[in-house]
C-alpha cells in the first residue's frame, strides 16, 4: 500500500501581482517526513510553505492536507491544527510566556487546568524553567525566545509543524543547541516538520528529505545523501555541499555501510555504530591506522572501503 | 536657579505689586512690593534664595519655594487690606505685574526642584482662602460675589469638554480604524482632519452659527430635539472637530505600532481577523492611544472656553464677560479654574497613561 502524503501541492503556481513566485511546483511530504525547503533568498521557499496553513493561496493546481483540499476548510481551523514557529518569533508583547504558548489551546477551547498542564510539560520538553512561566517576552534572551516561540507552535499537539527560518536570528552556539533539540523533539513525536531554511548544513543536519528551491521552481527533492552524490545535479551539489561537498556526502553515510569483514588491528580507535563515513575518516586520519573498529562489530571500517562509497 | 532670580527681581524692582482702584473698572495706582509689605518683603525673598540653594536636598528647596508662593498670597491679601481700610467699600486690590512674576517664578522653582510640592501649595491656598486671608483681594470679592455662577460654569465647562471629547472619540476611532485598513482612505482623512487644525479656532466656532442655523430651518424637527445654533451644539461640535486629529492620530498610530511579526504569529496561529484586533492590535495599541487621549482631554478644556462666545456658558462665559467690561479680574475669575482643570485633567491623565504603559 502507498502510503497516502500528508501534505500534497500539487502543480501550484503563485502569482503576486505581476510576479511568478512559485512555477508548477509539485511536492509531497509523508507522515513523519523532517523536510527542509532549501535555496537561496527569493527561491519561494517561504511562499511554499504558507500555502499548507492557507497564509499563501495558490493561483493555479491544488493544496491538500491530511487529503483535504485547504480551501474547503476556514483558514483559522486550518491554521489552529497546524504549528507554526517564524525566525522573528512574533510573541506577544503584552502576555506571560504561559499564556504565549497556551495561544493556540485557548483559542480551541482548552479549559484553563489542561492549558496550564501542557504549558508546564512544553517548559520542560524545550528545557525552559518553569519560573519562566510568569514573565514577559522582554525578559527573554534570543534564544529562549525562540524556544518559547517553539513551544507556542506545539502547544496544540498539532501533527504538522512549519518552521520558518527559526533558528535564523540566534547566535551559532544557541543555533546548534536548538538543532539539536528539535531533531530529539522530531525523534520523539514523530511530527511532520517542514523547515524553510536557506543553511544548508541546517538543511543536512535535520532533514530525512530535503527539497532545493530556485527561481519557483523545484530544483532536486530527495533523501540528504543523494542530493550531494557526486551524481548530483551540479546547482544543488553547489549549493548543498559547501566546499567540500565530497565530505558533506560521506557524513550523511552510515559507517556501517562500509563494513569489512577482515577485523581491526589492536588498539584501533572504535566507532560508534550510527557513526558516518566522514565520522570513520577523521579517526583513521588521527589514528594514522589503515582501519577502525565498530561498537559490536566483528569486522572493521578500512580506508579503501570508505573510498569505495562512490562504488 | 533662573525663576528664583526673576522672582526676587520682581518684588525688589518698582513693579506693582498691587493695584489700588477706587471700584473693580478703573485701572488702579500701582503700588510696590517694597511699598505694599514694608519689611515683610524680605520673607518671600529670603525664601526663594532658600529654594534656589543647589547645597539643599531638593525637597527642602521644593518646600522653601512653596512657602515663598504662599507667602506671596498671603501678604499681598494683607497689604490690600491694609491699603483698602481708609478707602470706600467699592475700592478695590487687586495683584499687580510684580505679584504675578514673583508668584510664576517661585511656582517654577517649585516644579523645579520636587514637582509633588504643588500639591501641598495648592492645599496651603485653599487654607488661605478659607481662612479669611485673602478676603480683602479683588479676586476673591469678586468670586463670592459670583460664587453661584462661577460653580455652575466649572459643571457647564466640564460637561461641555466631556461632550466633545466624547463626540470626538465616537468619530475618530471609526475613522481611524477605516483608514488603517485602507492606507488610501487614511491618507486623505489625516489631510482633512489636519485642514480643520489650520481654521482658527474662534472662525470655526463663529461659522459653525449660521451653518447650523441653516440646517435648522432646513430640518425643524431638529429643534424639537432641543438642539440650537448658539448655544452648547456650536460649541461641542467645534471643540470635537479640533480634538479628532489627535485622537485619530493616536489611534492610527496605535493600531500601527503594533509588532508585524506579532500580528503575523496570531494570524498563522488561527486567530480571526476580529481576535487579532482584541487579543494583539488593540492591547498594544493603548499606550500610544493614552497619550493622544491626554492631549485631547487638555485640548477640550482649553477650547470649550470659545463657547463663551458662542452662549454655551461655562468658565469662557467668565471670561468674555470680563473682557467686554475690561475688568481683568472677572478675566481671572474664568481663567484660572481653566488653568487650574487642565493642570489637574493632564497630571491624571499622566498617571493613567504611566500605568498603561506598564502591562500587566
Amino acid at each position: 500500500m502507498i502510503a497516502q502524503p500528508v501534505i500534497a501541492i500539487e502543480g501550484v503556481t503563485v502569482r503576486f501581482g505581476g510576479t511568478e513566485a512559485l512555477r508548477d511546483v509539485t511536492l509531497h511530504v509523508n507522515a513523519g517526513e523532517f523536510c527542509a525547503l532549501v535555496g537561496p533568498s527569493g527561491s519561494g521557499k517561504s511562499t511554499l510553505m504558507k500555502l499548507v496553513n492557507r497564509l499563501v493561496v495558490p493561483s493555479a493546481g491544488a493544496v491538500r492536507v491530511r487529503g483535504r483540499d485547504v480551501g474547503q476548510e476556514a483558514a483559522p481551523v486550518l491554521r489552529r491544527s497546524i504549528g507554526y514557529a517564524m525566525q522573528s518569533v512574533g510573541l506577544f508583547p503584552h502576555r506571560t510566556v504561559a499564556d504565549n504558548i497556551g495561544t493556540v489551546p485557548r483559542l480551541l477551547g482548552w479549559d484553563a487546568a489542561r492549558i496550564a498542564r501542557r504549558v508546564e510539560e512544553l517548559l520542560a520538553l524545550l528545557r525552559l524553567d518553569p519560573g519562566m512561566a510568569t514573565r514577559l517576552p522582554r525578559a527573554l534572551s534570543g534564544g529562549q525566545a525562540q524556544r518559547v516561540g517553539i513551544a507556542r507552535a506545539l502547544a496544540a499537539d498539532p501533527d504538522i509543524l512549519l518552521m520558518d527560518e527559526p533558528f535564523g536570528a540566534v547566535d551559532p552556539i544557541t543555533r546548534r543547541e536548538l538543532r539539536a533539540e528539535m531533531r530529539r523533539i522530531h525523534a520523539e513525536t514523530g511530527k511532520t516538520i517542514l523547515l524553510v531554511t536557506h543553511d544548508p548544513e541546517e538543511a543536512l543536519e535535520l532533514a530525512t528529505h530535503v527539497v532545493v528551491l530556485r527561481d519557483g521552481r523545484i530544483e532536486a527533492d530527495g533523501a540528504p545523501a543523494e542530493l550531494v552524490a557526486p551524481d548530483a545535479a551540479p546547482f544543488v551539489r553547489d549549493l548543498l555541499g559547501g566546499g567540500q561537498p565530497g565530505l558533506r556526502w560521506l557524513s550523511l553515510l552510515p559507517a556501517r555501510g562500509a563494513l569489512d569483514p577482515r577485523p581491526a588491528p589492536a588498539g584501533a580507535p572504535v566507532l560508534a555504530r550510527d557513526a558516518s563515513l566522514a565520522d570513520a575518516l577523521s579517526r583513521l586520519a588521527e589514528s594514522g591506522d589503515e582501519a577502525v573498529a565498530m561498537e559490536g562489530e566483528a569486522g572493521s571500517v578500512r580506508a579503501e572501503g570508505i573510498l569505495g562509497a562512490r562504488r | 536657579m533662573i525663576p528664583a532670580l526673576v522672582a526676587i527681581a520682581a518684588l525688589l524692582l518698582p513693579l506693582p505689586f498691587l493695584g489700588v482702584a477706587p471700584n473693580r473698572l478703573l485701572p488702579g495706582e500701582g503700588v510696590t512690593a517694597i511699598a505694599a509689605l514694608g519689611p515683610w518683603v524680605a520673607l518671600p525673598v529670603a525664601l526663594l534664595a532658600l529654594g534656589a540653594w543647589r547645597r539643599l536636598p531638593g525637597w527642602v528647596g521644593a518646600a522653601s519655594a512653596g512657602l515663598a508662593a504662599l507667602a506671596l498670597l498671603g501678604l499681598a491679601g494683607m497689604a490690600a487690606g491694609e491699603r483698602l481700610a481708609d478707602l470706600a467699600p467699592a475700592a478695590r486690590a487687586s495683584f499687580g505685574a510684580g505679584f504675578w512674576v514673583a508668584m510664576v517664578g517661585a511656582l517654577a522653582l517649585v516644579a523645579m526642584r520636587g514637582a509633588w510640592m504643588g500639591v501641598a501649595v495648592a492645599a496651603g491656598a485653599v487654607l488661605l482662602l478659607a481662612g479669611g486671608w485673602l478676603d480683602q483681594l479683588s479676586l476673591v470679592v469678586e468670586g463670592r460675589a459670583r460664587a453661584e455662577a462661577l460653580r455652575g460654569a466649572v459643571l457647564t465647562h466640564l460637561a461641555l469638554a466631556g461632550a466633545a471629547l466624547g463626540l470626538a472619540l465616537l468619530v475618530a476611532v471609526p475613522l481611524a480604524w477605516a483608514g488603517f485598513r485602507q492606507p488610501r482612505l487614511g491618507a486623505a482623512l489625516g489631510a482633512a482632519l489636519a485642514g480643520v487644525q489650520v481654521v482658527p479656532a474662534i472662525a470655526l466656532f463663529a461659522l459653525l452659527i449660521p451653518l447650523l442655523a441653516a440646517l435648522l430651518r432646513a430640518v425643524p424637527a431638529l429643534r424639537d430635539l432641543g438642539l440650537g445654533a448658539v448655544g452648547w451644539l456650536p460649541a461641542v461640535l467645534a471643540t470635537a472637530a479640533y480634538l479628532a486629529l489627535p485622537l485619530w492620530r493616536s489611534v492610527s498610530g496605535g493600531l500601527a505600532s503594533a509588532d508585524p511579526a506579532a500580528v503575523q504569529a496570531a494570524e498563522a496561529m488561527g486567530m480571526t481577523e476580529g481576535r487579532i484586533l482584541a487579543e494583539v492590535r488593540l492591547p498594544l495599541a493603548l499606550p500610544v492611544f493614552a497619550g493622544g487621549l491626554r492631549v485631547a482631554v487638555v485640548q477640550a478644556i482649553g477650547l470649550v472656553t470659545l463657547g463663551g462666545l458662542v452662549g454655551a456658558g461655562g468658565l469662557g462665559a467668565l471670561v468674555f464677560e470680563g473682557l467686554a467690561q475690561f475688568a481683568t479680574d472677572l478675566m481671572l475669575l474664568g481663567a484660572l479654574p481653566i488653568l487650574l482643570l487642565a493642570l489637574a485633567a493632564d497630571t491624571l491623565a499622566r498617571a493613567a497613561e504611566t500605568r498603561l504603559g506598564r502591562p500587566a
